[in-house]
This record gives C-alpha cells, sequence and structure tokens, in this order.
C-alpha cells in the first residue's frame, strides 16, 4: 500500500531574491521579499498563509510574518533546527500540515546576511547544537563547518583515494550551471587549476570547496495537491520527503563512522515513501557546504558505492547532459547559501520546465537533499503531476 | 583630540565552560588525569559527558582514569583562522584520534609532519595549561 502522505503536498510557488554579496536588507526584509514573491507565484494572497516555517536561528519568527503580512489566522508556527537540513525536512512537517487540513498552505523561508552580517564561525556560537563543540573542540582551534567536515573528507581520502581533481570536478560543473541561472553570485568559469591554486582553508577543503557567504532570501510554499491543482503553476508534488539523524547528532567526533549521518536513515525512508529509486531520477540537487559532500551524499543516495564518488563525478557525468546532471542552479558553492532552499527552488524549475538554459530535457522527478547541523539528513522527491 | 591610538585587544582564546556533568573531566585534565565518564550500572563508557547512559539509560556514572593511548582516525590541517587567536598557531594539525579507552579526543598533534600523518599512527595525548583553572589536551608521537 501506498505511503499515506505520498503526493498529497505539492510545492506550489516559489521565490528568491537577488543572491549577492553585500545588501542594505536586513535578513527579516531579504525573507519577507523572498516570501511574497513565492506567495505571487502561486497566485495566492499573503491572506492565505496560514503556516509558517522559518529558518531558525537567524531571520524572521511567526510574529514577524503576521506583523508583515497581515496574516489573519496563523494555524501553525514551527521551528526545524536541523542546520542546513532544515529545509528539506520543513518540507516534511508542512506536508504533514496540509494533508492532514491542518493548514492550507505552509510558507517555508530564509533570509540570511551570511556576507554583510555575522559570519559562519559567529553564527554556530548561537547554536545549542553546537554546545559540545563549543566545549570540547573550539578550545583547540575547531570551530567552522569547514574544520569539523574535513576529517571525514581526509579519511575518505585515505581510505578509497578520492582527490583534489574529484573535488574540483564537483566545484567545477557547479560553477558551469552556475552561469547558465544569471542570479548567482558567482558568474564567471572556474578552471581545476584555479580550484587546485586556491588558498587552504582547512585540509583538505580548498577555498573553492567551500560554499558561499552570501545574501539573498528564498520561501517556498507547500500546499495540498488538491488545492495546488487549481493554482497558477504546473503541479509538483512531494512523492516522497523523510528526515534522519545520525548516531553521536551534536559530534561530529565521536560518531563511529564519519561518512554515515542522517542521510542514510532519510534515503531509505524518502525513497519508499516514494515507491522509486535512484535511477528513476532525472536530476538531483544534492545540499553542497563542500564539494565532499556532495560526493558522499550520491554515494549513501546510491547513485554509486561507498568509496566510489569520486570516480562518479567524473567525465560530465553530473554535468547538464550528462546521466545525472547535480546542482543545475549553482548550488551553494555558487549561486549563494541560503541553507539550500534554492536547491528546492531549482528542483521545481526543473519540473514546471522553467529552468530556462538549465533545463534538464524532460525531467519529469528528481531529488533534493539537506545536511547539516553536523550529520542531520533531509531529502524530497518530487515529481511532475501534470 | 588623541594622535595614538591604542593597541588592539590580543584575541582571547576560546576556553571550555565547564557543565555540572563535563565538571570531573575538566578537573581531571587540570591534574594532569584523563577522565572519562563510565556507567555505574553496565560499565560502559560514554563521551562527551552526560546525564543518561544510552545503552542502559542509568544515570549513576562515575569518572575512572584512562590510558593516553590511540590511533589516528582522521585530521585535518588548519589554514584559515576563524578564531583571530589560532592564527599565530596556523597552519596547525588537529588530529582525531580512537583513544584505547574506546572513545575519539580531537586535539592539536604537534611535532609530527604533515606528509608523515597516517590513518593507524599510534599517538600519545599530553596535558597543556593555559590558565590556573584549564588545561587543555594535544597529542604527540608515540
Amino acid at each position: 500500500m501506498a505511503h499515506e502522505l505520498r503526493e498529497k503536498a505539492a510545492i506550489s510557488g516559489i521565490g528568491e531574491t537577488a543572491y549577492t554579496r553585500g545588501t542594505p536588507k536586513s535578513g527579516l526584509a531579504l525573507q519577507l521579499e523572498a516570501s511574497l514573491a513565492a506567495i505571487a507565484d502561486a497566485g495566492l494572497s499573503p491572506r492565505d498563509i496560514d503556516g509558517v516555517i522559518p529558518y531558525f536561528p537567524g531571520g524572521g519568527i511567526a510574529e514577524d510574518f503576521i506583523a508583515n503580512l497581515g496574516l489573519p489566522d496563523l494555524t501553525l508556527s514551527a521551528f526545524i533546527p536541523m542546520g542546513g537540513a532544515t529545509c528539506v525536512a520543513a518540507l516534511q512537517t508542512a506536508a504533514m500540515a496540509v494533508a492532514t487540513g491542518v493548514c492550507k498552505n505552509v510558507l517555508i523561508s530564509v533570509g540570511r546576511t551570511g556576507y554583510s552580517g555575522a559570519r559562519v564561525s559567529t553564527r554556530l556560537q548561537q547554536f545549542p547544537q553546537f554546545a559540545l563543540a563549543n566545549e570540547f573542540e573550539a578550545p583547540i582551534g575547531m570551530f567552522a563547518p569547514a574544520q569539523l567536515y574535513a576529517q571525514g573528507a581526509r579519511r575518505h581520502m585515505q581510505l578509497y583515494g578520492t582527490s583534489a581533481r574529484h573535488f574540483a570536478e564537483v566545484a567545477v560543473v557547479t560553477r558551469q550551471h552556475a552561469i547558465l541561472n544569471g542570479n548567482v553570485v558567482m558568474n564567471k568559469p572556474l578552471t581545476v587549476e584555479e580550484h587546485h591554486a586556491s588558498r587552504m582553508i582547512s585540509d583538505p577543503f580548498r577555498l573553492f570547496d567551500c560554499s558561499l557567504e552570501s545574501d539573498g532570501g528564498a520561501a517556498v510554499i507547500v500546499s495540498a495537491t488538491d488545492r495546488a491543482k487549481s493554482l497558477r503553476k504546473p503541479l509538483v508534488t512531494v512523492m516522497g520527503v523523510a528526515e534522519g539523524h545520525p548516531e553521536s547528532p551534536a559530534s561530529i567526533a565521536q560518531r563511529p563512522d564519519l561518512l554515515e549521518f542522517g542521510l542514510v536513515k532519510a534515503a531509505a525512508r524518502g525513497y519508499a515513501m516514494a515507491g522509486v529509486g535512484p535511477k528513476d531520477m532525472d536530476v538531483a540537487e544534492i545540499y553542497d557546504c563542500f564539494t565532499f559532500t556532495v560526493i558522499n551524499q550520491l554515494e549513501i543516495l546510491g547513485f554509486c558505492k561507498k568509496g566510489e564518488g569520486g570516480p562518479f563525478v567524473m567525465d560530465g557525468r553530473i554535468a547538464l547532459g550528462g546521466e545525472l546532471p547535480v546542482n543545475t542552479h549553482g548550488g551553494l558553492l555558487s549561486q549563494g547559501h541560503v541553507v539550500g532552499l534554492n536547491h528546492v527552488i531549482e528542483l521545481t524549475r526543473q519540473l514546471r520546465g522553467e529552468a530556462g538554459k538549465a533545463q534538464v530535457k524532460d525531467a519529469e522527478m528528481g531529488l533534493v537533499t539537506g545536511y547539516g547541523d553536523m550529520g542531520d539528513g533531509s531529502v524530497a522527491i518530487l515529481r511532475r503531476a501534470a | 583630540m588623541s594622535t595614538t591610538t591604542a593597541a588592539p585587544p590580543a584575541p582571547e582564546r576560546p576556553l571550555p565552560t565547564p557543565t555540572r556533568e563535563s565538571q570531573p573531566y575538566w578537573d581531571g585534565m587540570r591534574e594532569h588525569k584523563f577522565m572519562l565518564q563510565h556507567c555505574a550500572s553496565c560499565g560502559k563508557v560514554r563521551h562527551y559527558p552526560r546525564p543518561v547512559c544510552p545503552h542502559c539509560f542509568s544515570m549513576e556514572s562515575s569518572f575512572k582514569e584512562a590510558p593516553l593511548g590511540g590511533t589516528i582516525h582522521a585530521w585535518t590541517v588548519c589554514h584559515h583562522p576563524f578564531n583571530f587567536f589560532f592564527k599565530a598557531q596556523a597552519p596547525y594539525i588537529v588530529a582525531l584520534v580512537d583513544m584505547d579507552a574506546g572513545v575519539r579526543v580531537n586535539a592539536q598533534l604537534r611535532g609530527v609532519a604533515e606528509k608523515d600523518l597516517k590513518i593507524g599512527q599510534r599517538v600519545t595525548l599530553a596535558f597543556e595549561p593555559v590558565n590556573k583553572d584549564v588545561t587543555l589536551p594535544f597529542f604527540t608521537a608515540a
């Protein structure tokens, strides 16, 4: 029997601001600007929004949305504190809310001044999930995700022979895709040589292995599928969605296998709910806080075997026109860092046929992942249903 | 108007804030002892310190001194100082070590060249007092 939630929810609206480095706007203003764009894209009025899941911490809370958008009767206000896994995990909460009738239209949104406001090492100090890292790892000089995730990447290289050349391929292909998009921070071509010559941040991660610190906002609207059918845009349904939490969730150091995290559990549940597998995907938007993170997740998602992610990304396989186009918008590495909500937006565009020069021909089904908070994972499988 | 500018304050070293659970670990560090939390009921070791044993759910525990040896599980070499305090030390190696006691410790590894690092290499935990209250761990080649 099909999972009760399969295709009961749809992405009915998407919106984003310009992605920049530098803005006079607040994170809240960016979040609201993107939210209004998503509401308009769906053909709805702000008055129709009755659920909000804002990215937290940072940006607005339910009170801000009521005050600014005049929401008359909010029936759901939730935070999903999963770092980079938040946005895709929020799709699960939103899907449950609209499928059960608790909400009609749920707004998921992010507003971030990651360039002009507080930088990553400062922001993370505020996360309660980082308390153990702050106590045991910051004093010895480990603060930032680039450092905390680097040890897993190094281990993968030592065990499987994964190399900087593989990392570079992810960076270069992602940049090629970004250039086709237009609304991106990084709009000039990147070569393998430039990647290798970029300064070392935390070995094995060089500058061009790391995602951007940028400013911008993004939002999506989730509605019940029956309702979304009568809205403005082609119907894109949520076939499967799941979140997963790893062993030792607040410390990568104490995790038995550094290369297995919440996505292992989420992927199994997400595929089962959707009733499909990796071979059914026409396109994949993979959370790319680091180049290596894409390689690691492609393995976990079953696109290749454990340890084979490096060779898998080579020879144009993840580029447009390849077997599995990945991060067709430029991702966090080249488009902008709005905690992966831009990945959900891009997948929706691909399935609507609105992806412009980066359109994957006849894309009917794809997946999007979230990864963050030292190992939380989330995945959604979306389908063009109209 | 003054023509001299005050020297900028020295960057502050991030220091641990011990909790009621972790205090014995940090007290041990100060005495140059590697103290680990063990469940009083099932005996299993757990790190970082926390109130409940995730294996048997007992809330009773005690700290015991653990051996200092271990093997390298993974490492990173930190070049970019995300906190200005570490600018003078960069680049520095942070090794993640499988301790013989059955837990992992992340700490700086000193006296080993980056090119010589390998998984499984033996190292020994050592102690570095940073002020009268706080001593931090670091590793040296075994």
